[in-house]
């Protein structure tokens, strides 16, 4: 099968989208006797947003997903899908929700077309609009060469896909994918990530939880992190980086490998007492944080010309999600729970 | 090594809390199998009747009990470590196939004995008796160790072919009660006359185990009719029991290496894409072809009906039309022979001979097609999905049943020819005929109920079947354990109250098959059915809705 060509992905703002939040969770709460899974987690979400809701095992991303799916009734607060209560309207959530659970749950000796024949028709779909439907769910996913194959024999990668053709079936506002790239390899990743990227692009709402958050951090508009069932951060990727730390981190690739001591020794001059500065010999480079404001920095930039060194790039490195999600879910510096506001920005 | 490998197969089953309530249970079934029939008089016979009369009694429980309980231990083995994975691991060790086998069967062996070592007491008070040899003793626990080991090993076997767990189970309990019971049917039909026929029934008579107990205890032969047989059928089942045990260890052996593995996934070829040639040969082979492109499900079609037709390898319509077409074929031809006059059996016997192959199918059929319905959902992680529908809990379980109810209609109605055929030739017969078909239509909604309804308390498909299997067959062949004795030690009353719960008993009496005739019990037994399937129907209704609830 040929690959689609790679989607790029421009984050949905709350502005170009519809005012009207599709997702709105207010401080949804479940506990299993004295155990909270989840604590007050309140966020909105609107047209054609990817959320990434990241944690460590038991963090209670599977149980907020639950509840919004009405498989799990929350002890307080409410849950809302396109108006409609995740626990008293469990009939329209149904039809409003697409959802893909981290299981296939593939039937033996079923082909792929049956497979999809049969979700259809559990949703009600007429004989002759199912037929169609099919047809167009799997030109979406890029299952159409896999129609007659027994589901339980498809690798995971096809199964994920299927899956994720099942779920469109019914044509649901709100997609809601627990690790969806889960055990895929590098290629269906891609494939697998473009796919999401043309569904929010189609005007759907999705909802992902994920391990692999590289994967995360390029599809989506926002990101919640949560741990013990509070959430620690909710905003985009990079405002969830500038949280994590005040200090910038600063890289000053040289040209010449011989002149990173004098570079170091250049920056440490003009820097705060305590920065962290780093030298990569090997890679011919100096890294350094510093809470320093963009003015003094180009100071320093400025320093090492007149030094006689050969800066060749002198760029700020982004805070990866990774590394934010280590900050939020580091056990010995417990952040108070943040709340969020529509227009993504967190209170931590 | 070895050593370890046989200590994790014990411990893994006997850590589970379902075994040591399995061997509680067993204790109080012995002491309670020996204590109703302990002597309540002060004078005991010398020849020691009374002993001898309950040790036959328990003697046949214990071997009930071992078929019905050993077989699932075996059948699950070696598919769950496939499925699992560790069976790979555990082939990736020095370990070779032969003493992978002998560990998991030494393991399962000490299963047995402990089963045996439970039964003990109350073989030991039936010994203290008096009237018992200690030889005797040794003989028929020596013919235990050999029937569970042959059911072991075959186990074990089915279990190495089989692709998942309820396949194997569903396939070591079908092949355990062709051995032990329907290898009892041609003799009972033949038995008394010459020729190869006879001889035939003679020879498969052998394979049963409970053919050999009763030759050993001397007791009179299932069905015998008052002949008696001269045959040592107690060595002739030694015999064969050791060789079907080499021959399927051997086999079991050849398939410990990658050949457990080494399977292509299925290409998925489709009929439609070939020549029409071979589109019509397997349409004339199949009559409903597997591999051809489906339709869509129709708008007003229970979708979850169609869904179990296309997903269910056993069951599926292609082996029903051709089972019911041999059912009608059968059915019609032994009416014709008896008509004809060249079988001497009367139109009783051929109503019997309908009625035990139908009861038969309804039995090894109906549990392994309805006690999955909840469990296989849950373990496949499809019932989450089919919650996320808009379908109500009751069109699942209703189209469920549907799948159910479907194919056993067509093997009821498989015989009706024949039956219509008998009441053409004896219109006498008629109402007998109405009673079995009403016999036969609740046995078949009993099953169906009661095997889902079991089912439905277990997660595990295996463990569904192999319970749903368990309780059907102890309600079919505990009354008529209890009809074996039915001069002695059991008088008519109780033997009648018994066979009142065993609906194949009802159908056989209705019938007037001789040994069954002197009962009335109808309508005693559809009162039974029916309390049983309502009750089931109830008991599966709130389990649905118990794992359809948001929590």
């Amino acid at each position: 099968m040929a690959a689609p060509p790679p989607v790029s992905r421009e984050p949905a703002s709350n502005s170009s989208a519809s005012d009207q939040p599709v997702v709105v969770l207010e401080q949804l709460s479940k506990k299993y006797g004295t155990f909270t899974a989840l604590e007050d987690l309140s966020l909105k979400l609107y047209p054609g947003q990817i959320l990434g809701l990241i944690g460590p095992n038991g963090a209670g991303k599977t149980t907020a997903i639950k509840i919004l799916v009405g498989l799990i009734r929350p002890t307080s607060g409410t849950a809302q899908i396109a108006g409609a209560d995740c626990v008293r309207d469990s009939h329209q959530i149904k039809r409003l929700v697409g959802y893909m659970p981290d299981r296939f749950g593939a039937y033996d000796n079923m082909r792929v077309r049956e497979y999809l024949d049969f979700f259809g028709a559990a949703f009600g779909i007429r004989c002759k609009t199912r037929i169609a439907r099919i047809a167009e769910v799997m030109e979406i996913t890029g299952t159409e060469y896999m129609k007659d194959r027994f589901v339980e024999s498809l690798s995971h990668g096809m199964q994920q896909r299927v899956g994720l053709a099942r779920t469109l079936l019914h044509d649901p506002r709100v997609l809601i994918l627990d690790e969806p790239v889960n055990g895929l390899d590098p290629q269906a990743r891609i494939e697998m990530r473009d796919l999401l990227i043309r569904l929010a692009g189609l005007g759907k709402t999705l909802i992902v939880t994920s391990h692999i958050l590289p994967e995360l951090s390029r599809i989506c508009d926002r990101v919640a992190i949560l741990t013990h069932g509070r959430m620690r951060a909710f905003g985009t990727v990079e405002e969830i980086g500038r949280q994590v730390s005040q200090r910038r981190t600063m890289e000053a690739h040289l040209a010449s490998s011989e002149q990173v001591a004098a570079a170091a020794q250049t920056i440490r001059r003009h820097l705060e007492a305590d920065a962290e500065v780093t030298e990569v010999p090997l890679e011919a480079t100096v890294r350094f944080r510093s809470a320093r404001p963009e003015q003094e920095l180009g100071e320093v930039l400025a320093q090492l010309v007149k030094a006689n060194i050969r800066v060749t790039q002198f760029r700020e490195v982004q805070t990866d999600l990774e590394e934010a999600f280590m900050t939020f879910t580091r056990p010995a510096e417990p952040t108070p729970a943040a709340s969020s506001s529509p227009g993504g920005v967190t209170h931590v | 090594m070895f050593k370890a490998l046989v200590l994790r197969e014990l411990m893994t089953v006997l850590r589970q809390p379902r075994m040591l309530a399995l061997q509680c249970g067993l204790v109080t079934l012995f002491t309670l199998l020996v204590a109703v029939r302990w002597p309540t008089d002060a004078r005991v016979a010398l020849s020691g009747v009374r002993s001898q009369e309950v040790f036959q009694l328990f003697a046949l429980g214990l071997l009930a009990i071992v078929l019905l309980l050993l077989p699932v231990f075996p059948a699950t083995n070696i598919v769950r470590e496939k499925q699992q994975g560790t069976l790979a691991l555990l082939l990736n060790t020095p370990l070779g196939p032969w003493r992978i086998l002998f560990g998991k069967l030494l393991a399962l062996s000490a299963l047995a004995a402990i089963i045996f070592a439970t039964s003990l007491p109350a073989a030991s008070a039936c010994y203290a008796m008096g009237g018992l040899s200690w030889s005797m003793l040794c003989s028929v626990y020596g013919l235990l160790v050999l029937a569970a080991l042959e059911y072991l090993t075959l186990g074990l076997l089915i279990s190495s072919h089989a692709n998942s767990t309820d396949a194997a189970v569903r396939g070591t309990y079908g092949t355990m009660l062709g051995l032990s019971v329907l290898s009892l049917g041609p003799h009972y039909f033949f038995q008394g006359t010459k020729g190869a026929l006879a001889d035939g029934g003679e020879y498969l008579r052998s394979l049963s185990p409970f053919a050999a107990m009763m030759s050993l205890l001397s007791a009179g032969d299932m069905g015998g009719n008052g002949l008696i047989s001269t045959t040592d059928v107690a060595r002739r089942f030694m015999i064969g029991a050791l060789v079907i045990s080499t021959i399927a260890a051997l086999w079991t052996v050849s398939r410990l290496n990658h050949t457990i593995f080494d399977q292509a996934r299925a290409a998925g070829k489709i009929s439609d894409d070939q020549s029409w040639q071979v589109q019509t040969a397997r349409r004339l082979f199949f009559l409903v072809d597997p591999q051809r492109r489906s339709q869509g499900i129709g708008s007003f079609t229970n979708p979850v009906m169609v869904k179990e037709f296309r997903c269910r390898r056993f069951g599926r319509l292609h082996w029903l039309l051709r089972l019911v077409a041999v059912c009608a074929v059968l059915s019609l031809g032994l009416t014709y022979a008896a008509t004809a006059g060249t079988l001497d059996w009367g139109v009783e016997t051929i109503g019997s001979i309908l009625v035990v192959m139908q009861v038969a199918l309804v039995v090894l059929i109906t549990p392994s097609l309805s006690s999955g319905l909840l469990s296989q959902e849950i373990e496949s992680g499809g019932w989450q999905l089919l919650q996320m529908t808009p379908l109500s809990t009751w069109q699942i379980v209703w189209g469920k049943l549907l799948s159910v109810i479907v194919p056993l209609a067509l093997i009821l109605c498989a015989t009706l020819p024949g039956y219509v055929v008998m009441v053409y030739i004896e219109p006498g017969m008629k109402l007998q005929v109405q009673r079995v078909v009403i016999c036969l239509v609740a046995t078949a909604v009993f099953a169906m109920l009661l095997s889902a309804a079991v089912g439905s308390l277990f997660s595990r498909t295996a463990t569904a079947t192999a319970a749903a299997y368990t309780v059907l067959l102890t309600i079919c062949a505990v009354p008529l354990l209890i009809w074996l004795g039915r001069d002695a030690p059991f008088g008519h009353d109780v033997v009648e109250t018994a066979l009142q719960f065993n609906p194949i008993a009802a159908a056989l009496s209705v019938i007037r098959l001789p040994g069954f005739r002197d009962y009335t019990l109808i309508p005693a037994n559809w009162w039974f059915l029916g309390i049983v399937s309502v009750i089931s129907l109830i008991v599966l209704l709130v389990r649905t809705r118990r794992v359809s609830r948001a929590r």
